[in-house]
């Protein structure tokens, strides 16, 4: 479904991206690890087209999709939901979730899409009334998920959704990651916290210094010494 | 007492207006973190479109605001594609603000060439009859009581409009969360260029209701910006709320003053609550985070 090749990021004078390639194969997860400053977000970023690469393919469902604006990877099916969750925090829950829906017109099936995400977030129908920045931590990533999945994304970009929550409400979110899987979504996860990759991943790569430095099967790779030294040990 | 209510009155109804200046000068900055230093000649040519519409050209009153107000939101939009967008992307705020101010002389220049040099004053036709009623005691012009209906109902929809429809609620979010908006897919440039927009049409709004109550001229864009400034810096400079109180508030404080104190007041009044403000509530009556960049 996602194929990066040779993937290429400059911030100004810094090269933070250096010939990076991976794939997300359909309806898999795939974990993205690396130490601060890595350079997760800035793969996240230029998938959601906030960044432009300076070289390298971003093939989607058949398409090179680099270099595209933010609105036109929506369109296509590419959502992220970013790291600190970003809600919209003056509006209310429910508003946070309309606004998912923005590059969409069919007021109709955006409502109903609003129930079934309040199924499956009942915390959220609870208080849909009510300012999104007023709410706990569990609840805005909740919000920031639902509000990516209003936009009816086909690839589903996370940036350290655990980060910040208490133990039990991680928990929530790998069960959140695994019911969105089993319902055919293909999601890439980008973590710090190796135990969520480990739980919901089947394909991992490890970034070092703005490259890949290792990829294989998640548990294999999460369970290998030299892997997890390099990885923790930043 | 007399006095005092006569005062009161017409604080009220200018305040009104104010108000509505205010209310663009904080959309606008909520938005883009920006002030619109080009927002009085907003209300100024708003004003003389009115002019042209309406005594040059004997259109009807109503349809007379409403190509105004059309023909400002044109003019926000050519504000942020001259001033505001080329410039921002290469992240300088003052060469924003050097490029609004400029603007503003540009457009005063042209104003004057096209109604009249710095001195001459233009007359609106009133709307209603100039006599004054008696509210229980208190006289108030029947002018000022249509201009205070109206600005109401601007208002209400202003709010309305952030309250109910789908572009207000992206400039909303586009305001509370730039990156976020980005992100579930909003072309934040439109959103700037059309906030840009709406706010110069509620100040052209103003401007067409102001124009029978006092007189037209190229430089009273300034002294409405002003006085909307004020307003806005008074209410927190981020609160809509705060910018309809301080719109209020600044009216009846320049009366008051301008009847107590000495006429000339009324001119000065603004400034002096800028000041006050800044250096004793930074963040205004009902500002959140405060003024940051100014
Ligand atoms: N907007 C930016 N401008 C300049 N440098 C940046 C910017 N964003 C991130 N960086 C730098 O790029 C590198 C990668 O950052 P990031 O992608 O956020 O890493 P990660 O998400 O893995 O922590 C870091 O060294 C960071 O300092
Ligand atoms: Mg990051």
């Amino acid at each position: 479904m996602l194929e990066v090749n040779g993937l290429n990021v400059w911030y100004g004078v810094t090269e933070v991206l250096r010939d990076v390639s991976f794939r997300v194969p359909e309806n898999k997860i795939v974990a993205l690890l690396g130490g601060n400053g890595s350079g997760k977000t800035t793969i996240l970023n230029s998938l959601s087209g906030m960044v432009a690469p300076r070289a390298g393919t971003i093939m989607f469902d058949g398409t090179d999709v680099a270099g595209w604006a933010p609105d036109r990877m929506v369109k296509r099916g590419i959502v992220q939901v970013p790291q600190g969750r970003e809600v919209f925090a003056a509006m209310t829950v429910r508003e946070n979730l309309e606004l998912g829906a923005a590059t969409r017109r069919d007021m109709a099936a955006i409502r109903t899409d609003i129930e079934e995400l309040y199924e499956l977030f009942p915390r959220l129908r609870e208080r849909r009334g009510q300012r999104a920045g007023a709410l706990s931590g569990g609840e805005q990533q909740q919000v920031a998920i639902g509000r990516a999945l209003m936009a009816r994304p086909k690839l589903l970009l996370m940036d350290e959704p655990s980060v910040g929550l208490a133990p039990l409400v991680v928990d929530m979110v790998i069960d959140t990651i695994k019911t969105l899987h089993a319902r055919g979504l293909t999601i890439l996860i980008v973590e710090q916290n190796v135990g969520v990759a480990a739980a919901v991943a089947e394909d991992a790569y490890v970034l070092k210094d703005g490259e890949i430095a290792y990829s294989g099967a998640a548990p294999a790779l999460i369970n290998d010494p030299e892997v997890l030294s390099s990885y923790l040990g930043r | 007492m007399e006095m005092f209510s006569y005062l009161l009155a017409t604080g009220i109804s200018t305040g009104a207006l104010y108000a509505l200046v205010a209310l663009g000068i904080v959309v606008i900055y909520k938005a883009t973190e920006v002030v619109n230093f080009a927002h009085g000649e907003m209300f100024m040519l708003g004003g003389f479109l009115a002019y042209t519409f309406h005594v040059m050209l004997g259109w009807p009153y109503v349809l007379s605001l409403i190509l105004a107000v059309l023909a400002a939101f044109g003019l926000g939009i050519l504000v942020d594609r001259i001033a505001f967008r080329p410039l921002m992307q290469r992240q300088s705020l003052v060469s924003v603000l050097l490029a609004m101010v400029g603007l503003s002389f540009v457009l005063k220049g042209v104003a004057r060439h096209l109604w009249g040099g710095k001195g001459d004053y233009i007359p609106f036709p009133p709307l209603v009859s100039p006599e004054p009623i008696m509210f229980g005691g208190i006289m108030v012009m029947s002018q000022q009581l249509v201009v205070l209906g109206a600005a109401a109902v601007v208002m209400i929809v202003f709010a309305l409009f952030f309250k109910l429809t789908r572009a207000g609620r992206f400039m909303q979010a586009t305001a509370d969360n730039p990156k976020a908006a980005k992100l579930v897919g909003l072309r934040i440039d439109r959103v700037y260029m059309y906030t840009f927009g709406v706010g110069s049409a509620v100040a052209a709004a103003a401007a067409v209701l102001m124009a029978p109550l006092t007189l037209l001229y190229p430089d009273i864009g300034f002294m409405l910006f002003i006085k909307g400034f004020a307003a806005a810096v008074l209410g927190g400079l981020t609160s809509i709320v705060g910018a309809v109180v301080g719109g209020f508030l600044i009216g009846i404080i320049e009366q008051l003053s301008a009847g107590y104190i000495h006429t000339s007041m009324q001119e000065v009044a603004a400034f002096i609550v800028i000041m006050v403000v800044m250096v004793l509530i930074p963040t205004g009556l009902f500002g959140r985070r405060g003024m940051r960049r100014v």
